[in-house]
């Protein structure tokens, strides 16, 4: 099996194929292999998101299938919420962006989403994109109002090109 | 787009409608006898009203939240008094109407974040929960190619109104699969219309089979015996069939201790139902009384 | 040194007297700790078959429920007492109550806020005794320096009247000598001398108002015998890379060197709960009059459903009382209405609320 598989020119180490012959025998390992809790659905350090905002990076990132991911969640936690930002890898590029949907479970009259989506923004505040195609919650209204400061970054910016929220 | 689907597939599973009461003999303990009786004569005389005499055959599906969570350790007779004196209160304010798992909701909350401080959402209820008080809803929808789910509570005093846009039930008490379904099965629009039942009408049974995504799932839905899943065979492969046979449970409906423990007694049913009968009817008649009452407007046609 | 000479001349005297008796002195000697005060007394009884006929067992069936009748015909004497125009002050001690915990359930702010409460059921509270503080001698204990002993009463409270023959006979003594029914819980609270009160008198939940801040003292859930993750809140061991038969337990509890020994208070695996714990500032939201119900904010108040719990008027100096509460309790009257709400909580018969746009 081994001269064989050689033969054909895989990059398989004999170590490897020890690994996937050990998993085999042992049954038990079988049935432990996934996680039986619930999942948080986090946003956490290398979390895969959806970048939801008609700007050129991002339209291309998602249409390649390569969402960003996120390398930097920027609060103490180092667990995104809503409204939260992070900054993300996109396209070989470190982008910010504001979280705008969790999958998480939410609080009451907080809508949850089926993905994790992101709006990217430069530095001061100022959305990449022109338009958001996805409804946003409203509370982020609130969320990013006190995020603002007078002379820190103005994220209420990002609000004016929503096109609809629930 | 989902009437059309749910067209399709009706001829499918006719014979569900004939499952669905059996189903949801499991809530409660109370015998089964009586329920036959009850249907029996429903079948003599037409109408609604005369099949449910007792109250708690018909209260505890329309007003589930009336019940007490039957965990021994957190019952108090007072504090269950208090809770539904309190859950009349609000009724009393608001018409908080009967509906079921499956039907398709309007919720418009008062929403201090939004831009006219009022917020509508309209969705299909997924899930209920919570007893007394605590009762809460799940509506979901896709918007904008977006699924959107909302957590409302039944006793809010934020919420304003909530209306029944389609009274039906669905084939499962849960309906979490639409996460993992088609888009189209939990695609409503926000304009739609409210049906009227007629009155003394049973509440229909919507026997649409939804389809799913291939995997990745949220959870095993091979493994929860749903009924109203069409291709979940499709996506199986030999190891989920062989393991769906390893975790099945089929000794737990026997289990009547179990059943016991999950469900309120019958004769303290009795009680809770003769306390809030009365009120609860004279709410529904006022109401009633109201709805014939209001005045009649006809309803512009809008051109776009 | 004159009158050095003198006691030593004294002591050798006294001791050719003819009634001396000498008195061991043992510098280790203490006189017993334990000197419980004379209300605790056995309370259970062991039940027997007495063996009466029916009529009997009639006859004093219709005694308690005579006792049982002028027991709830009795008037507080606060109605007949001339209006005492003590004032209250800040530093007053007001007696507090005896409730019972039956459950959480949420209520909703003015805003739209949701906040879990804890309804207190304060039952058949009805004042026992008042010791005085010249009368009252406390236990003794080594650690508690007790030093209010001299300013403070001791209020006997107690709470749930039961049936006379389920209880002791010095249980129901006490309070036979004051013309009461047994009460299952009998509790004393440490009262200012002036806010005493006569012995009859019935509490009721408005002797709290709403707003104000209470402290709740309960005894814990019991737990039984608990590891030291459960009960100290360690982290264990890791579940694999070679860890065997460790993951669950506390690894080192003491170094060597020169304090080679267990220190003493080291957090071990023991009995968890079933303590008495305040908690302190408890912010009461709204008052059932009719059942004497108090909705406290939170959930974190002692024990499970059902427990018994003490209330207090708070002592934590910002949340302490202000202005004159009920004083010296809330008197019996039928015309309060019948819920309190507090200023921020939106009650469930109000309209829906709705927000203004600014």
């Amino acid at each position: 099996m081994l001269i064989k598989l050689l033969n054909g020119g895989e990059e398989v180490t004999i170590q490897s194929m020890f690994r996937s012959f050990i998993n085999k025998l042992c049954f038990n390992n079988l049935s432990c292999g996934f996680h039986t809790s619930a999942s948080l659905n986090e946003v956490q350090l290398l979390t895969r998101l959806r970048v939801v905002d008609n700007s050129e990076i991002g339209k291309r990132a998602m249409a390649e299938g390569k969402p960003p991911k996120v390398i930097c969640v920027y609060n103490k936690k180092r667990i995104g919420y809503i409204g939260d930002r992070v900054m993300v890898a996109i396209k070989g590029q470190k982008k910010k962006g504001i979280l705008v949907g969790l999958k998480q479970t939410q609080k009451v009259k907080v809508p949850k989403f089926d993905s994790n989506n992101i709006v990217l923004i430069d530095d001061n505040g100022t959305p990449l994109g022109t338009r958001i195609h996805v409804p946003i919650p409203t509370i982020l209204r609130t969320i990013l109002k006190e995020r603002t400061h007078a002379k820190g970054a103005d994220y209420t910016k990002l609000l004016a090109i929503a096109t609809k929220f629930v | 787009m989902a009437l059309a689907i749910r067209k399709s597939t009706f001829s499918v599973l006719a014979t569900a409608r004939c499952i669905v009461p059996r189903e949801f003999r499991s809530l409660s303990s109370l015998p089964e006898t009586n329920e036959d009786v009850a249907q029996d004569v429903a079948k003599r005389s037409t109408g609604r009203r005369i099949r449910f005499q007792n109250p708690a055959l018909e209260y505890r599906h329309v007003y589930p939240e009336f019940l007490p969570d039957p965990n021994p350790k957190w019952r108090n007779t007072l504090r269950e008094k208090m809770e539904r004196a309190d859950m009349l209160k609000r009724r009393s304010q608001i018409d908080i109407p009967e509906f079921y798992v499956g039907s398709i909701l309007a919720v418009v909350i008062s929403d201090p974040h939004a831009q006219g401080k009022t917020n509508r959402f309209v969705g299909i209820c997924i899930e209920r929960k919570g007893c007394g008080l605590r009762a809460e809803f799940t509506l979901r929808n896709v918007v904008d190619h977006q699924g959107v789910e909302i957590r409302y509570d039944l006793y809010d005093p934020t919420i304003q109104s909530i209306q029944i846009i389609r009274l039906e039930k669905r084939l499962d008490d849960k309906l979490f699969y639409l996460r993992d379904a088609l888009p189209e099965y939990s695609t409503f629009s926000f304009d739609m219309d409210p049906e009227i039942l007629p009155e003394g009408t049973p509440v229909p049974v919507n026997p649409v089979q939804v389809k799913l995504k291939p995997k990745p799932w949220l959870e095993r839905w091979e493994r929860q015996e749903l009924k109203g899943v069409a291709n979940i065979e499709e996506h199986l492969k030999e190891n989920d069939r062989v393991r769906r046979e390893l975790r099945k449970t089929p000794w737990e409906k026997y289990d009547l201790m179990k059943q016991y423990r999950k469900t309120i007694p019958a004769e303290d049913q009795n009680e809770i139902w003769g306390e809030v009968h009365n009120q609860l009817n004279q709410l529904k008649l006022s109401r009633k009384k109201m709805f014939k009452k209001r005045p009649v407007t006809t309803p512009k046609t809008q051109l776009a | 040194m004159a009158t050095s000479n003198m006691k030593i001349l004294c002591s050798t005297l006294s001791r050719l007297r003819v009634d001396y008796i000498p008195i061991r002195q043992n510098a280790f000697y203490k006189p017993p700790k334990y000197r419980p005060p004379h209300w605790f007394v056995p309370k259970e009884r062991v039940m027997s078959e007495d063996f009466l006929t029916q009529e009997n067992r009639d006859f004093i069936e219709e005694i308690i429920q005579d006792k049982r009748n002028s027991q709830i015909a009795l008037e507080s004497p606060l109605a007949h007492a001339d209006q005492q125009t003590i004032e209250w002050n800040p530093f007053t001690r007001r007696v507090g109550l005896i409730a019972r915990k039956i459950g959480n359930y949420p209520l909703w702010s003015k805003e739209g806020k949701k906040y879990q409460t804890t309804l207190l059921q304060v039952v058949d509270n009805h004042v026992i005794k008042y010791v005085p503080p010249e009368q009252f001698n406390p236990m003794k204990t080594t650690k508690v320096q007790w030093k209010e002993k001299k300013t403070l009463g001791c209020l006997l409270v107690g709470s749930e009247t039961v049936d006379p023959s389920t209880v002791t006979k010095e249980y129901s003594g006490i309070f036979n000598s004051v013309g009461m029914l047994p009460k299952r819980h009998l509790f004393r609270f440490m009262v200012s001398p002036h806010a005493a009160l006569p012995t009859g008198t019935p509490l009721f939940a408005t002797h709290f108002r709403v707003g104000d801040h209470i402290d709740v003292r309960a005894k814990t859930m019991d737990r039984g015998f608990q590891g030291v993750m459960k009960r100290w809140g360690f982290s264990g061991m890791p579940a694999s890379h070679g860890v065997t038969k460790t993951h669950r337990r506390p690894g080192n509890i003491g170094g060597g060197g020169e304090k080679a020994r267990v220190w003493p208070g080291t957090k071990m695996p023991g009995h968890m709960g079933n303590r008495w714990r305040t908690l302190r500032g408890v912010k009461i939201l709204r008052i059932n009059t009719k059942y004497n119900i108090l909705w406290t904010l939170g959930v974190a108040i002692p024990g499970e459903t059902g427990a018994v719990c003490y209330l207090y008027d708070t002592i934590l100096p910002l949340k302490k009382l202000k202005t004159a509460p009920p004083f010296p309790t809330h008197p019996a009257s039928d015309d309060l209405p019948l819920e309190y709400y507090d200023e921020s909580i939106h009650p469930f018969e109000g309209e829906t609320i709705l927000f203004d746009e600014v």
